[in-house]
């Protein structure tokens, strides 16, 4: 398992040539999460670099969805459940309760578990969230949804039914449709929640291959549980546990020489 | 909202962001926020409604009944004479109380077995394909409205039964004790029994339909295992079904009670609106729901609030036997991990 | 064979016969009541029906279109005032009040209201409408239907909004979208076909409730379009010729049952048509 997470590093992302270290786009200072009574997450410090994908890892229940989800404050859709610390977008306090939860969204994207796609057309779905900020004419919204299902890898499977229901595409073609979606309403930063763990070995590539692309223009934070698409897709690392960040480090540096006795364990396949 | 940093960066990105920025977006927002509020203070203050509207009921009818609240005070609930015309009228709720729970209790004794029967017989016995037909009859039966129920008794069953049933029922209990004048005659087709067989025939696809559901909330490893030891159906049902649904099927029972106690149409035809009360079931009687039917249009002064009490009282009635039924449900739901 | 297992056997043959028969009894009351429904309704069903208004005492002469026109306009009337508030107020308890302590009162109160006698109904409207308007009105009629359409359609709403996934909405939020967007936008067209089966059944609820009628749109022998002034209506009409000693009355009341049981059975079956089809999805 040790010589597997060598080799699966040594031909991913985080194999090239080393970046040079990227601005922060997220800043997470002593950051505290309570379900209720339950202390979910545990002082967590952390940077996301802009244009670069960070990959959170760590056994179920560790508390890396949970961070994620409070990146664009999605927990505030349930009672009960509330951040303590700093969590800044830019300049933008994301913790402010003041601060315009919608806008907010429309900054920090999110991919989900499942394919998501809306009850409504594959071209509706695009549309959608593009009209909701903007006013254009047909033609400029043409062109706005090709490119975003060109930014999906999704236009050449579909350019010819448009007008189908999202919900005619495979789980594959459905992920991808969510992430076009995402992409269509320009954000600065995307979130994907494990999305490729309903998906397919060919549809978990194409979308993994998607993720690489998109993070030229995006910053990027992926929680998965399958370590080997973090070693893919990911220049920089964090490994949760018991609701603590562990480690955060370049990726390959994680894969390779861990300097935690747990995540040396965790990769190794010895728990979780 | 200070975005310097985000700026500059939207601006880096020009390629592909190509001019909508934060601020557009927030102009956009801001146009849905008093949309968004509007929206959430329709949806509440339509939910509120609700709360009004029992209130405006019991408000209603507190305010029509109080002249003959004020007039006849507690001696109308134990008062039989109903005589809206002497001078000053005399008014007692005893006919139609005893009416109401009589028709409804016969009602209940035959549909109860009836109906548990028909869920068992759906859910345990049936052929899969005779399933949905059957299913779908009963709840069609459901749908009929009731004032159907009431001609139909009307017209067919009351002639049916004064014919047959009612003479070979006086014949048969002719000189037994209490049963005897349980049954007396003459047949008639006018007649609480009359009513309380229609009132049964229409609160059937109730007690089945609620027992179906409520069957289907018992874990299927439960009677696999009941069936693993080699039980029959009926010992199935016996010892693991209807243990584990008492109290769901006792609230669904409750819930037909309820509409029994409350129906109108269905009764007013055919129970006689007689407000004297006899021994035998075979004789005219009449129902609060059937009293307020036939006498409200034509009614006024304390004729009137007198019915209005009488509306008063069996809504009573009905809303805590329909409160224990939703509580007996809600347990099972609990029970059931919904 | 062991005679205790013999003994078991003969008691599950026994309940299985008495489980068929309560069944057979049950089917056979629908047949009875569909067949002399048909065969007396039908047998008066004629054009006239349909282009005549309901006849004065004694007349030979006659139809319903005064009453199935009175019906058709309360019918309406009554779900497009009810079925909106029942709507928002089940949206209210799916959407935004999940956790709320008011949401379980609303939901007790409206499971009472769903069975409570409608002619308690007829009674306040009487007192609430009728009393101070001085008078019966169609108004009255189309309000007291609109108090029993709410709870259905409220109930409905409430159950299909909560079948809707949360991942979907998670989704929706995560564009970006206002809260009353992801509900009016996404959360009920993904529930869509149940809503409708919602309000077709509180349709079919209504269309042939006469209880609380019978004393807030009373009726009228006259074709009568004025919501000031009472309505004929079907259910009442027929109520009222049920009991009248004319042949061709009762004739004309058979006619109008068999119409409005076709409509709520054809309503009721809409409606699972409907569920169904959302279910197989």
């Amino acid at each position: 398992m040790s010589d597997l997470s060598v080799s699966v590093s040594s031909t991913g992302r985080a194999a090239s040539p080393t970046l040079p270290e990227a601005p922060a786009k997220v800043t997470v200072r002593n950051l505290n999460f309570y379900y209720g009574e339950h202390h979910a997450l545990k002082n967590i410090n952390l940077t996301l670099g802009t244009n670069r994908v960070t990959a959170f890892i760590g056994p179920s229940g560790c508390g890396k969805s949970t961070l994620l989800r409070i990146f664009n404050r999605m927990y505030d859709l349930y009672p009960g459940q509330r951040a303590t610390g700093q969590l800044m977008l830019d300049q933008t306090n994301i913790l402010d309760p003041r601060l315009d939860l919608n806008l907010l969204r429309a900054r920090v994207g999110m991919v989900f578990q499942k394919p998501t796609p809306f009850p409504m057309t594959i071209y509706e779905n695009i549309a959608f969230g593009i009209r909701l900020y903007e006013k254009i004419s047909k033609s400029e919204m043409d062109d706005r949804v090709e490119k975003a299902l060109r930014g999906g890898a999704l236009w050449n499977e579909v350019k010819d039914k448009l007008n189908a229901s999202g919900l005619s595409l495979s789980g594959g073609q459905q992920q991808r449709l969510c992430i076009a979606r995402t992409v269509a309403v320009r954000p600065e930063v995307i979130l994907f929640d494990e999305p490729c763990s309903a998906l397919d070995p060919i549809s978990t590539a194409k979308v993994e291959e998607l993720i690489q692309e998109l993070a030229e223009d995006y910053t990027i934070a992926i929680v998965t549980h399958n370590m080997q698409q973090a070693a893919r897709v990911s220049d920089k690392t964090a490994f949760m546990y018991l609701g603590e960040l562990i480690e955060f480090d370049e990726t390959s540096k994680i894969f390779t020489s861990p300097s935690d006795r747990r995540t040396q364990d965790y990769i190794t396949g010895r728990f979780g | 909202m200070t975005q310097g940093i985000g700026v500059a960066e939207m601006a880096v990105q020009s390629d592909i962001v190509d001019d909508a920025g934060p601020y557009d977006r927030a102009k956009a927002l801001s146009a849905f926020k008093l949309g968004d509020l509007t929206f959430y203070w329709i949806t509440r203050l339509s939910a509120i409604s609700v709360l009004l509207i029992l209130g405006g009921i019991i408000l209603s009818l507190i305010v029509g009944a109080f002249p003959a609240m004020k007039e006849y005070g507690l001696s109308f609930l134990w008062t039989q004479r109903w005589a809206p015309s002497a001078d000053p009228p005399v008014l007692g709720a005893l006919g139609p109380m005893y009416g109401t729970l009589v028709t409804s209790f016969i009602a209940m004794l035959i549909a109860i077995p009836v109906g548990i029967g028909i869920a068992i017989f759906l859910t345990e016995l049936c052929p899969q394909w005779l399933r949905r037909p059957i299913g779908m009859a009963v709840e069609l039966l459901a749908g009929i409205p009731s004032i159907i129920y009431g001609m139909w008794g009307f017209f067919v069953l009351g002639p049916f039964l004064a014919n047959t049933f009612q003479p070979f029922m006086i014949r048969l209990f002719d000189g037994v004790p209490v049963l005897g004048a349980v049954f007396a005659g003459p047949p008639s087709y006018l007649s609480l029994f009359n009513a309380a067989l229609i009132l049964a025939i229409m609160v059937l696809p109730f007690i089945t339909s609620i027992s179906v559901d409520v069957f289907k909330t018992v874990p299927p490893v439960l009677k696999e295992a009941a069936y693993g030891v080699g039980c029959t159906t009926w010992e199935v049902v016996r010892s693991v079904v209807i243990p584990y649904t008492r109290v769901g099927i006792i609230g669904g029972v409750m819930l037909a009670l309820g509409r029994a106690l409350g129906e109108t149409m269905a009764v007013t035809f055919i129970i006689g609106n007689s407000f004297r009360i006899q021994s035998s079931i075979f004789a005219p009687g009449t129902t609060i729901s059937a009293a307020i039917a036939s006498e409200f249009a034509e009614s006024d002064g304390l004729h009137q609030s007198g019915l209005i009490l009488l509306g008063l009282l069996l809504f009573v009635l009905t809303f805590f036997v329909l409160a224990g039924a939703r509580l007996m449900l809600l347990r099972l739901e609990k029970k059931a991990g919904k | 064979m062991n005679p205790i297992y013999v003994r078991r056997r003969r008691k599950d043959i026994v309940v299985r016969g008495l489980c068929i028969a309560a069944a057979a009894f049950g089917v056979t009351w629908l047949a009875l009541i569909l067949v002399t429904l048909l065969y007396n309704g039908l047998a008066g069903l004629n054009l006239e029906i349909f282009v005549a208004d309901t006849p004065p005492p004694g007349s030979t002469e006659g139809g319903l279109r005064n009453a199935i026109i009175g019906s058709l306009i309360m019918t309406v009337l009554g779900v497009g005032i009810g079925a909106p508030l029942g709507l928002f107020a089940g949206t209210y308890l799916a959407e935004y009040g999940r956790n709320d302590k008011l949401t379980s009162v609303i939901r007790f109160i409206n499971d009472i209201l769903l069975s409570a006698p409608s002619i308690i109904i007829g009674l306040f409207i009487y007192g609430a409408v009728v009393v101070p308007m001085r008078g019966f009105s169609a108004i009255a009629g189309c309000l007291a239907l609109a108090v029993i359409v709410i709870p259905v359609v409220l109930r409905t709403t409430e159950d299909m909004l909560l079948l809707v996934p949360n991942a979907l909405r998670e989704a929706a939020s995560a564009l970006g979208l206002p809260r009353s967007l992801v509900i009016k936008r996404i959360a009920y067209r993904a529930a869509r076909s149940g809503l409708i089966t919602g309000v077709l059944l509180a349709t079919a609820r209504v269309a042939g409730e006469t209880a609380p009628l019978l004393f807030t749109a009373l009726s009228n022998q006259f074709f009568s379009l004025s919501l000031n002034k009472t309505m004929a209506n079907l259910p009442v009409t027929i109520n009222n010729f049920v009991q009248s000693p004319y042949a061709y009355w009762k004739q004309l009341a058979w006619s109008g049952a068999l119409l409005i049981t076709l409509t709520v059975l054809a309503l009721n079956i809409g409606a699972r048509i409907l569920g169904a089809e959302r279910t197989a999805k």
